[in-house]
């Protein structure tokens, strides 16, 4: 369980100051698929960085599972799989290696790591390019390694960031597919996507952030009803546009 | 505690596996190393020529037609006629203007055991002039005992007797000069192979993998910034480390061929000096490959690092240097890096016994460093200042 608490986070220099987060709150419970909806700039990705632990909020905290980010970094990670907005290959790697550097750091060993290695290269369909050096790999190819190295600790908690950009459509069901898996197991997924068919067909809970708050939160049919629309990305530009109402 | 040390492996082996996988950096790491025996070669044809050469000296003789011997004695000294000068130096030797006259009596004066008077004549003050005048000075001065020992010889008398006292003379300066030209270049040489040798392997995974976006996903992931500093650490300096070995057993086995006592010096790099040697540049690598890194991973891009780093090359270039202008050294020059080292590598070359209670502070003063610099760097990878830098 991914909880976000009170967020506030700003970013100053030596002229001005910009405020990312403004008191961000929301929960992503186990066996959930929770999506955070929001325009360019909105504080997403500062959000997910102060889940990481990379940055720490000015006020307000987050938890992952009940381990405060913060106190217990290495902790909080451990029990993460991340997918980042930026992402990049050890080149001079062949995806295996990356897949097993990455079962290494979160703590897999012998037999354990070669397993939970060949099932997600199973599961994402990744034989062929498994002993390949990654150098020239496409980006939807890039992306599925990224996957496999945030799936292969099979973590309690996702959070991915637009995770389907690139992807081409089988790959795409893949990951869906991979998704609901992961949620019928009790897992806790967060992902962050602008696709909103995509968001409309997966999410259980959607999270719609603006100016660093949270705008709406709810099923898709929940925030469709709200906006008083049939569509989700209606509703969404409805509620990003005019919080009347549903900011609270 | 078994999972931090494989984590830590794993860390360790993607660095080696990214360093050894990286032609480009490999080849700058072993081009230290080829490039050794090139240099003392050519370092040392060099001195040795300028040490050994006689240059042509030309002289305008008068009457050399009378004393054939000795003109073919003092051109085997590299002692010419004016006459045979090439057009490009007709100038300087003409204003330098030595002029040897032989009289016309010379070959009857010789015959009847007369002393022959050859006049010399130049402008004595003239800085330029005097190494040919003592030249020739020696020349015809060997010449004319060698033809009075003969004589001599011819009358049974033994000619030791003309020498009871002989004196030995041993130009101690030429050598000594030569000799510390050339172990300074060696200790800088081998201090620069420490510095250059890792140098792109310390640059690419800092600032390189920042560039290419998997700094921050190693970042997110549950490990200690303690082990990823120290990993890339010993990735970068494992080179340096292959690079300076390197650079010893080749230099050891080219400097076999060099003949260096036609100048008097001594110079040999045996199994206990390279490993002497190897000892004290150890931690040598690991300090360059920490400052190194400590620069690249400050450096908002990856050409930024680049320049950086290699400005910072020329420090440890610059400090032998310094110390040979420095008279005076002060203590504690002996407890800094790179001044500590080459002052005792300075040591090892000359031969001298070497302190190995020096050696032990110098290096302990290195890793000192090294250990606070990584310090420095564990804490700055969990600032945000670097994780903004990232995006």
């Amino acid at each position: 369980m991914i909880e976000v608490n009170n967020l506030h986070k700003s970013f100053k220099d030596k002229k001005n100051t910009v405020k990312a987060l403004d008191g961000l709150s929301f929960t992503a419970k186990d066996g959930e698929i929770t999506g955070i909806l929001g325009p360019n700039g909105a504080g997403k990705t500062t959000c997910l960085r102060t889940l990481y632990g990379l940055l720490s909020a000015d006020e307000g905290f987050a938890t992952i599972d009940g381990i405060k980010v913060t106190e217990e970094p290495l902790k909080a990670r451990a029990r993460l799989g991340i997918f980042p907005d930026k992402f990049g290959l050890y080149e001079r790697l062949t995806a295996y290696e990356q897949i097993d550097y990455f079962a290494s750091i979160h703590g897999l060993t012998g037999d354990n790591k070669k397993q939970a290695i060949e099932q997600v290269i199973k599961d994402l369909e990744l034989e062929e390019l498994a002993h390949r050096k990654m150098v020239g790999f496409s980006q939807g190819q890039r992306m599925k390694v990224t996957l496999a190295q945030a799936l292969v600790h099979q973590p309690k908690n996702f959070v991915l960031d637009e995770p389907t950009r690139g992807l081409d459509v089988m790959s795409t069901r893949i990951l869906r597919k991979h998704l609901a898996k992961f949620k019928e197991k009790g897992h806790c997924i967060l992902f962050s996507s602008h696709v909103m068919q995509e968001v409309a067909a997966l999410c259980d809970r959607v999270i719609i952030v603006a100016n660093g708050k949270l705008a709406a939160q709810g099923t898709p049919q929940e925030l469709c009803e709200l906006a008083g629309e049939t569509q989700l990305e209606e509703a969404f530009v409805k509620l990003i546009g005019s919080d009347e109402g549903v900011a609270a | 505690m078994n999972s931090n040390i494989g984590q830590f492996k794993a860390l360790l082996i993607k660095e080696y596996k990214e360093a050894f996988r990286d032609k480009r950096a490999l080849m700058v790491a072993l081009m230290m190393a080829f490039m050794a025996p090139i240099m003392i070669m050519v370092m040392s044809k060099v001195v040795i020529e300028k040490a050994v050469d006689k240059p042509p000296v030309y002289i305008k003789f008068t009457g050399a037609e009378y004393a054939p011997k000795l003109m073919a004695h003092l051109k085997k000294e590299n002692l010419l006629d004016f006459a045979d000068i090439p057009e490009k130096d007709k100038a300087i030797w003409d204003e330098r203007n030595i002029v040897i006259n032989i009289p016309e009596s010379y070959s009857q004066d010789m015959a009847d055991g007369k002393t022959i008077k050859v006049h010399l004549q130049a402008d004595f003050n003239d800085k330029a002039v005097s190494p040919p005048v003592r030249r020739i000075n020696n020349a015809i001065r060997d010449f004319s005992l060698s033809i009075g020992y003969k004589r001599l010889l011819l009358r049974g008398v033994d000619i030791r007797l003309l020498n009871p006292v002989k004196l030995v003379e041993q130009d101690t300066s030429m050598p000594d000069a030569t000799f510390i030209m050339i172990s300074m270049m060696m200790g800088l040489y081998m201090i620069m192979a420490a510095f250059m040798s890792g140098l792109s392997v310390a640059i690419d995974s800092s600032a390189g993998e920042r560039e290419r976006n998997v700094l921050e996903m190693l970042l997110c992931q549950p490990v200690s910034t303690l082990k990823i500093v120290l990993a890339k650490l010993c990735g970068a300096s494992t080179i340096a480390v292959i690079g300076v070995a390197l650079v010893l057993v080749l230099s050891s086995i080219s400097v076999g061929f060099v003949d260096l006592t036609k100048i008097g010096a001594t110079f040999s790099l045996g199994f206990t000096k390279g490993l002497t040697l190897f000892l004290l540049l150890l931690p040598i690598c690991f300090f360059a490959s920490a400052c190194q890194l400590f620069l690249a991973f400050q450096a908002k891009s990856f050409k930024e690092a680049q320049s950086t780093v290699s400005m910072v090359i020329a420090i440890p270039a610059f400090v032998p240097f310094v110390l040979m202008m420095m008279d005076d050294r002060p203590q504690w020059l002996d407890w800094v890096p790179i001044a500590g080292q080459s002052l005792i590598m300075e040591d090892v070359f000359k031969g001298v016994e070497v302190n190995w209670l020096a050696i032990l502070a110098t290096s302990g003063v290195t890793i000192a460093i090294t250990a606070g610099l990584v310090a420095i760097l564990t804490q700055k990878l969990k600032s945000e200042k670097v994780v903004m830098a990232l995006s």
